[in-house]
């Protein structure tokens, strides 16, 4: 779009230099042409990559001591004619989970099971429903809803019921908060010339762990993904709680002989303001 | 106003933890335990991953343990003979426990077994409560026990290197404590516990101490074996959440001041009936949580 902005611009200063010669009005118009078609060759080459301009704010999510949760903000423009859809997503390494089982009257953990090619968290916010913006083939290309995630992520049980554990997994990721899908949470604006401005506000689930997320945000039309710009998103425990997060993982002996001196010294401190107190009743007494 | 947790890595509501906190203080208060054996089940009710709730517990009974030890002290409940020869029980079951626990949580098992545990030693210990008091309360006095004479007290009595505890005018065999101790190290470590509502009724019953210098050298036990796991667990399964400990400690502390209030105002069986009523309802809803088809068949394996 400011490809066509600065063109429009040339144009007009062009015309208001005047140009009377023939010459100088030659060159023009072979500049112009060259112009049209750098611009359509880069349109025909290019339709996909071209960003659809966004940003978020902010674009590190920290948790400190009272975190309870983020409010993000994205905003942006996409081409004119666009549905717009917004994916929050975290890494895919493995996650280990127990897998419950039956023994006898009671339920027991009866192994473990990994699941991995599935992103830690998944936010999908849309202008309209994802099946109604992109075709088949793309979802399952982009992993736009849950059915064509489970296609893809690999479980490894050896529990037979595979089919089970992989919608427990979902059920458990929407429970947590960390697999949503929203449609119409994207807001489009007016039509504008330089395209359709979007925005969206949304909220970053608490239980979200430090770790770097990308959300791409993807430009629909006619089916198919137009344009795509991709963002990075980071969640950083910052203050106190990284400071103990670090220390618990790091220097655990440290931490050890730390944790039993506060609480001996909390518990040592509450006894010495209960014995002022109580003697300062007895006084009063 | 929510907070973080930094070993947990979950955010809890403040008020929740705090008031979690108050609620078990309000009942150690009013009936003379630690209150241990509450919290960690609470805890797992409300979301904490077990393992990290056992372990941020014991953190919180150090802070419990010193404050009350300290006050036991200066009134001469403590006997540091006895009490040193139940750390070493305490600590070397402590240790056992935790290794249990290493290796339960790799095959696993962990949650399952501290679980279990709890509705088994909750059950055991809230029945025997229940039907004592309602006994005592039929009767219409407090009647102890009496075990003299008894085969249990002759085959202590049998047992070698008696050492007399001159405080509590009794000698038994140094290997009793420890044993005892270490018992009860060992299901301290599992279940995050302190161990004195096993400990005291044991030193009571089986060790003929009386009461209030059972509880005073029980809690300056308490606090070395507490202090022993929670480094333990620390160093070996990272699992210590400091900031969920101190909550927890700053409301039990509140907690412990009213429910203290207001456990004079209730008879000794009418306070341990209604203990006992509270045990057993944990243990019931464990104990459903364990016979009932889950939703889900997966469960995360949290905690670092």
């Amino acid at each position: 779009m400011t490809y066509f902005m600065r063109l429009a611009r040339n144009s007009d200063i062009n015309n208001c230099h005047g140009g009377h010669s023939i010459l100088r009005t030659s060159i023009n118009v072979r500049v112009l042409a060259l112009q049209f078609l750098a611009l359509a060759l880069f349109a025909q080459a290019g339709a996909a990559v071209e960003p659809a301009k966004a940003v978020i704010t902010p674009s590190t999510v920290q948790l400190g001591t009272f975190y309870g949760g983020a409010k993000l903000h994205i905003a942006g423009i996409a081409g004119a004619g666009s549905q717009v859809i917004v994916v929050v997503r975290g890494s895919s390494g493995a996650e280990v989970f127990n897998k419950v089982g039956r023994v006898g009257p009671i339920w027991v953990n009866t192994g473990k099971v990994t699941i991995s090619a599935a992103p830690t968290l998944l936010l999908i916010f849309s202008s309209a429903p994802v099946s109604t913006c992109l075709n088949p083939a793309a979802i399952d290309q982009y992993q736009l809803d849950l059915a064509t995630l489970k296609k893809h992520m690999q479980i490894e049980t050896k529990a037979p019921d595979r089919d089970r554990v992989a919608n427990d997994f979902l059920v458990l990721k929407a429970h947590q908060g960390t697999y949503r899908v929203t449609s119409g949470s994207v807001q489009l604006g007016a039509p504008e010339q330089g395209g359709l401005p979007y925005t969206l506000d949304f909220e970053m689930p608490r239980s979200a762990t430090p770790g770097k997320y990308r959300v791409s945000v993807l430009g629909c039309r006619n089916g198919e993904v137009a344009d795509k710009s991709d963002l990075d998103l980071r969640v950083v425990e910052v203050g106190f709680p990284a400071l103990v997060a670090r220390l618990a993982r790091e220097r655990a002996s440290l931490y050890g002989i730390m944790c039993v001196v506060i609480a001996m010294v909390a518990g040592f401190g509450i006894d010495f303001i209960s014995s002022r107190l109580f003697k300062r009743k007895v006084a009063a007494h | 106003m929510w907070i973080l947790l930094p070993v947990a890595v979950m955010s809890i509501p403040l008020p929740i933890l705090v008031g979690v906190g108050a609620l078990v203080g309000f009942l150690s208060g009013m009936f003379g335990v630690s209150g241990g054996f509450l919290l960690t089940p609470v805890l797992m009710m409300i979301g904490i991953p077990p393992t990290v709730a056992a372990a941020s517990d014991s953190c919180q009974i150090v802070a419990g343990s010193s404050s009350g030890a300290a006050a036991h002290c200066r009134l001469g409940n403590v006997d540091v003979k006895l009490g040193l020869v139940l750390l070493l029980g305490g600590l070397a079951g402590a240790g056992v426990g935790v290794r249990i626990i290493k290796i339960l949580r790799a095959m696993g098992s962990a949650d399952f077994v501290i679980t279990v545990t709890y509705v088994i030693v909750l059950g055991a210990i809230g029945s025997y409560m229940f039907f004592e008091s309602l006994q005592n309360l039929r009767r219409g006095a407090l009647v102890p026990k009496s075990h003299r004479g008894s085969a249990w007290q002759g085959l202590l009595s049998r047992l070698p290197f008696q050492i007399d505890f001159p405080r509590y005018q009794v000698r038994h065999s140094v290997f009793v404590p420890f044993v005892l101790c270490g018992i009860v190290g060992i299901l301290a470590a599992i279940m995050g516990v302190g161990g004195g509502f096993i400990m005291v009724p044991m030193m009571v019953y089986l060790l003929r101490m009386p009461m209030h210098k059972a509880v005073g050298t029980e809690l300056f036990q308490i606090l070395f074996t507490s202090a022993g796991v929670t480094f333990l667990q620390a160093t070996t399964n990272h699992t210590v959440d400091l900031m969920l400990a101190l909550l927890l400690a700053a409301g039990s502390t509140i907690g412990a001041q009213i429910g203290t209030r207001v456990g004079r105002l209730l008879r000794g069986d009418q306070l341990k009936i209604l203990l006992a009523s509270i045990v057993l309802a944990v243990m019931i809803k464990m104990a459903v949580g364990l016979l009932m088809t889950p939703t889900l068949q997966i469960t995360p394996a949290r905690g670092h």
